[in-house]
């Protein structure tokens, strides 16, 4: 690799949010119905107000407004998350999906919503609950498993991903026999979506990603000494065994809010970094925002194609992320990117 | 937050390190006991001693890698376990053996890593942060490296950056492994140098060493670690003798002086695995000044029982034998035999089945140690021609010389030639029952 010039984090964070703004942008505009930018910022307007009239002030605010902030968020966290583990096993293939703990969340999802079939009203707060629960038993099983070998090299890495979340899947659509009359709406969940968001769903997800989003950055030194090994953070201050920890909460807590609300959404965390890093270096204190930041574009644009792409059918954005993700992940691994 | 962390108060009047019978291993079992061992500021100490003897854990012990079971160690003045990995980073630097590189941090930014202990959570670099990483860049000749991608870099690089990373820290105590094993000569010696005028400046340094003459010529002090304990500590003439590096090390060597440094200087001349191979034959050799070192050490591997003739102190040939373990007569400097050392001589030269004269000058000091083989029956093999310049002795040295010569089992050779090969042959020609 050449010299990496560093870029100025004002220039950065700048084109950065323009991106995700123009992103939201087209993906508000976009759609069956097309709505030029001047009429959503006017629809927004009125919703803000309150002053709403009309289908088309109501197709803005009431549906393409929440889904395109809930892609965001779900974009921000999964490619945090990604930021985190890749972090904490010193490894650039870490990513959520990959390791497992997205199904981990899955199945703490899917418990949570058979037995609330009767108490619905407790899904807000149980579903995410219950897929924190399996993200974080899932990421501590998966440390375990590297524990016993040191650092947990790319083969095992992705081996033990795999076993998991086999394993994980297997016992997810067990469960779901169990709740045959919502099973069309849980498989679509599974694969990946948006077409569920609602306005409830972003105030669920949001407290989540401030703070497994936010916090992080505290840590954002010691987030980089991580990458020279336990021995040498420790010989340079960082409390190794107190940061895993919050690394672990931070990452299974975003894993836990994107897959509460939008299943199980491949790749993201894997691309969004490793592109990030390339043009900007493995530095925390830029590469967890700027990750953040386009992993929020980046979903915004992969939900864009998957309404539009067959309209009118919608496709569940995780097949759109997967068709781009997987072979981005071959061919990361073909050329040993794992150790950028 | 403030921008200055505290500092738990270290005590300047205290030693860097001291260990109090310390026994310190991983889990509950010991690697090394019994320590008592001091840095004082300003000190170099080198730990020296066989692979897996337990340096690096003493190390560990300190940085919190391994553990103390019993006794005691403080550091500044402060007991380890009051310390905290961030307010011990405040304290100790240390200089790993082989530092990883896995991601393309700048060597800048890889420097500036090691002011994290100073940095509070919601504070940046400061001008005064900065200006300290720029200094230990230059004190390690990395400042050129500044933008390029540490994982890019070569070893020796990357381990003066690692050493720069460590004095970012603005440690009052050092500890380096092996500080030296990726580095070039030049570099080598450039880090070392260094390290010693951060010692002198007030820095405790202690350092795991295998390059023995190099721990000698930078050490104010050595321990030697090995089974289990610490089994000598001192200046390095007093702690690298040969009698400690065959019992510690298992190896035979020359220790002499450095004649440029004036410190202590090791060549190592036998394993002692090597040493203790069941003797074949009895091989007795008439050296001097170095003409016979290598031709014993190499029958000593081979499995002869050498032995010497008479030798003076200062001599290469005596250090060597001395060390391989060869049977020799002690020989005054510029001194003549007595009666009783030439009947020793006698009696070394008579028990082997072959004596070896090397390309050695003749004068009056060492002619006896000719006669001795003149007189001695069976099978003689001379090396080198015999000429006026080797004869100091006016003319006395070639008569004995040409009298041997003329023995009908005398064999005269180039001393450039096959020795050990014809060795081998005329010891088998003269089988005797």
């Amino acid at each position: 690799m050449s010299a990496p010039t560093r870029s100025r984090p004002s220039v950065v964070y700048g084109v950065l949010i323009a991106a995700l703004l123009l992103a939201m942008l087209a993906g508000i505009g976009f759609g069956a119905v097309a709505v030029p930018p001047g009429e959503i910022i006017a629809s927004m307007g009125r919703g803000l107000s309150g002053s709403m009239s009309g289908t088309r002030d109501a197709l803005v605010v009431d549906v393409r407004l929440p889904r395109v902030i809930l892609a965001a968020l779900v974009g921000a966290c999964l490619s945090g998350a990604g930021v985190l583990y890749q972090a904490l096993f010193r490894n650039a293939l870490a990513d959520p999906y990959i390791l497992g703990v997205s199904s981990g969340a899955g199945l703490g999802t899917m418990i949570v919503f058979v037995l609330t079939a009767e108490a619905t009203a407790l899904r807000y707060v149980g579903v995410p609950a219950g897929a924190f629960v399996g993200a974080a038993l899932t990421i501590l099983l998966v440390t375990r498993l590297a524990a016993t070998h040191g650092r947990l090299d790319t083969a095992s890495l992705l081996l033990s991903g795999v076993a998991i979340s086999y394993t994980l899947a297997a016992l997810t659509s067990f469960i779901m026999l169990f709740a045959r009359e919502s099973m069309a709406t849980l498989v679509f969940w599974m694969m990946g979506g948006l077409s569920g968001s609602s306005w409830p769903y972003i105030w669920a997800v949001t407290p989540m990603f401030l703070l497994g989003g936010i916090l992080p950055m505290l840590d954002r030194r010691s987030l980089n000494l991580m990458l020279l090994g336990d021995d040498r953070a420790e010989q340079l201050g960082v409390d190794i065994e107190r940061l895993k920890r919050r690394v672990l909460a931070s990452g299974s807590l975003l894993v836990a809010a994107a897959v509460a609300v939008s299943g199980l959404i491949g790749f993201v965390g894997l691309m969004v970094p490793h592109m990030v890093r390339l043009v900007l270096g493995p530095d925390h204190r830029m590469l967890l925002p700027a990750s953040v930041l386009g992993g929020a574009t980046v979903m915004v644009l992969a939900d864009l194609v998957a309404r539009t792409i067959l309209a009118p059918v919608e496709i569940p954005v995780g097949i759109v992320t997967a068709l781009t993700g997987g072979p981005f992940f071959v061919w990361l691994l073909v050329r040993g990117g794992d150790r950028t | 937050m403030s921008a200055a962390r505290p500092t738990m108060s270290t005590d300047p009047a205290a030693p860097g390190l001291r260990f109090s019978r310390a026994t310190v291993g991983y889990g509950e079992t010991p690697i090394v006991s019994g320590v008592s061992l001091e840095v004082g500021r300003g000190e170099l100490v080198g730990l020296i001693g066989p692979n897996g003897a337990g340096k690096s854990t003493l190390l560990k012990t300190i940085t919190g890698g391994a553990r103390l079971l019993a006794g005691s160690l403080q550091i500044a003045g402060i007991a380890h376990d009051a310390l905290d990995a961030p307010a011990r980073a405040r304290i100790v630097g240390v200089v790993p053996q082989s530092p990883p590189a896995i991601f393309s941090f700048t060597a800048r930014e890889f420097v500036a890593m090691g002011r994290h202990a100073h940095l509070g959570r919601l504070t940046h670099e400061s001008p005064a942060d900065g200006a300290i990483i720029e200094r230990v860049m230059d004190l390690t000749d990395t400042t050129r490296l500044a933008p390029e991608a540490v994982n890019t870099l070569s070893g020796g690089d990357l381990q003066r950056l690692t050493l720069a990373q460590a004095l970012a820290q603005e440690p009052q105590v050092l500890l380096l492994d092996e500080p030296t094993s990726h580095l070039d000569l030049n570099h080598r010696l450039q880090v070392l140098d260094l390290v010693r005028d951060l010692a002198e400046d007030g820095l405790a340094v202690l350092g795991v060493f295998h390059d023995l003459d190099l721990a000698a010529r930078y050490s104010d002090r050595l321990a030697i670690v090995a089974s289990g304990e610490i089994r000598v500590c001192g200046t390095p003439p007093e702690v690298l003798t040969p009698q400690h590096l065959r019992e510690v090390f298992a190896v035979r060597a020359v220790v002499g002086t450095d004649p440029v440094t004036g410190t202590v200087s090791i060549t190592p001349v036998v394993r002692e695995q090597s040493a203790v191979t069941p003797y074949r034959e009895t091989v007795f050799v008439l050296c001097g000044s170095g003409s016979g070192a290598t031709l014993m050490r190499r029958l000593v591997l081979d499995g002869y029982r050498v032995t010497a003739c008479a030798l003076s102190r200062g001599d290469v040939d005596r250090s060597v034998a001395e060390a391989l373990g060869v049977e020799f007569v002690e020989l005054p400097p510029f001194g003549l035999l007595s009666g009783e050392q030439t009947r020793e001589v006698e009696r070394l030269a008579h028990q082997a089945r072959l004596r070896v004269v090397c390309d050695v000058p003749f004068g009056s000091g060492n002619l006896a140690n000719l006669e001795v083989v003149e007189r001695a029956a069976g099978p003689t093999l001379l090396l080198g021609e015999f000429d006026a310049d080797r004869d100091f002795a006016d003319g006395a040295a070639t008569k004995v010389w040409e009298r041997l010569a003329g023995q009908a089992d005398s064999v005269s050779a180039p001393s450039d030639a096959d020795v050990l090969g014809m060795i081998r042959g005329m010891l088998e020609s003269d089988e005797r029952p």
